[in-house]
């Protein structure tokens, strides 16, 4: 797992998605999964999602499998709600402070309303989507008169990456800011790291989740 | 999210063939998601529930059910279909493909292939050049202060479907897409003044 991590780092990333301390020592990955309970197949694809592939399969065994893809998932929205954005958010603040022009201002502004958006749509998959799907491993539910499906869920994506992508377009295109090259850099690194991981989140969702939910509801 | 991510469905029998394509397209720069379908029944099934954009296939599976691809095809016309060529395909086949290519044609021939049926802006990089038409101009103006798309077509006397064609022009030579982002490109381009815009309702 150490020679992994060497080589990705950005898998420390998914490993505290997962519970997982750093601290690996000489396990292997297999060995690491074992203790720690998690499918080896699933803790593979998703590693790989890390490194750039998508899945062949679903990694899906087991109704464990599906809390544990909730859990890392519910993870990573705490790692957005209390940690990227946060952090994101205070880059902005401090740039729109150090430098008079407007459009930053406005760029602020932008942002917080997004930022507001993007907790708005991570509680609506905390309160309403993830419950689902452990109610349709728990027992099955009667689809024709449940209001909710897997389906409507795909349908509730939202444009979080893409306005990412905006704010990242605009800083390296068309504002004009004078140096402050180091609070421009961190604030750039931190756009594309959030960009990542939002990128793999979705991944998850629309490779393992949702055909996992499509499946079960069929049966 | 994923408006802009390829749904690709590949129905080959040889798990080598699947395997070879999986990593192929996942490696490529093409957006996608990849599902593998046994049989048509199969993908009709999939398309009830979700959209494919393309569906690369051994054409010898389609021999005698014809019937059932044309009917695929009638009912989602978004679909392309390409075939994976592992031997001579009889014509009654082949006219059901966009195009098609073989086991022994490289990487690069493949994607070419794939992206001459149109999926191609998938593989391009967007434009580098943000320089708009006049047009693109007045349709930015009043994005920015907020006019509706049937606002802005009925005051430059223009149809909505060309105002949307405008600003999705706009947005692949910008590389913005929301309304707040396009607010700040126009002000830091001079296209329109920080004074036009009412800060309390950006």
């Amino acid at each position: 797992m150490f020679d992994l991590i060497e080589e990705n780092p950005l898998l420390l990333l998914m490993m505290q998605h997962f519970d997982i301390d750093f601290r690996v020592g000489d396990l292997t990955m297999s060995q690491l999964c074992k203790e720690k309970g998690i499918n080896e197949k699933l803790f593979t694809s998703i590693a790989n999602l890390y490194n750039g592939f998508k899945p062949k399969e679903n990694p899906i065994d087991s109704v464990d499998d599906v809390k544990q893809i909730v859990r890392f998932l519910k993870n990573s929205h705490d790692y957005y709600r209390n940690d990227k954005y946060p952090q994101i958010s205070a880059y902005i603040k401090q740039l729109q402070e150090n430098h008079p022009e407007k459009e930053l201002k406005l760029l602020e502004k932008f942002f917080n309303e997004y930022f507001a958006e993007v907790i708005d749509h991570l509680y609506y998959e905390d309160t309403v989507a993830f419950p689902y799907f452990i109610e349709l491993i728990s027992h099955k539910p009667n689809n024709k008169n449940n209001l909710y499906s897997a389906k409507e869920y795909s349908e509730h994506h939202t444009d979080i990456e893409l306005k990412i992508k905006d704010i990242k377009n605009l800083l390296l295109k068309y504002v004009i800011i004078n140096d402050d090259l180091n609070l421009r850099r961190k604030l750039l690194f931190s756009l594309f790291e959030l960009e990542y991981d939002l990128y793999i989140h979705s991944l998850i969702e629309e490779t393992i989740l949702i055909p996992f939910g499509y499946n079960m509801e069929r049966v | 999210m994923s408006r802009h991510r390829l749904h690709i469905a590949i129905m080959v029998h040889s798990q080598i063939i699947y395997e070879g394509l999986h990593t192929v397209l996942s490696q490529s720069e093409i957006d996608c998601i990849i599902c593998k379908v046994d049989s048509l029944d199969d993908l009709a099934d999939i398309l009830h529930s979700k959209k494919v954009d393309l569906l690369i296939i051994n054409p010898l599976l389609l021999v005698n059910r014809e019937k059932e691809a044309r009917k695929i095809r009638k009912n989602h016309p978004g679909l392309s279909i390409v075939g994976i060529n592992l031997s001579i395909v009889d014509n009654h086949s082949l006219a059901l493909l966009d195009s098609s290519f073989t086991i022994f044609d490289t990487v690069e021939q493949v994607l070419s292939k794939l992206q001459r049926i149109g999926i191609d802006s998938e593989l391009k990089a967007p434009s580098n050049d943000d320089n708009l038409t006049d047009r693109e101009l007045d349709v930015l103006t009043q994005l920015v202060h907020g006019y509706s798309n049937k606002e802005i077509a009925d005051s430059l006397n223009i149809s909505i479907h060309t105002v949307v064609t405008h600003r999705k022009n706009i947005t692949s030579k910008t590389g913005i897409r929301s309304q707040s982002g396009l607010t700040i490109y126009a002000i830091s381009k001079r296209i329109i003044s920080i004074e036009d815009i009412d800060l309390q309702n950006h």
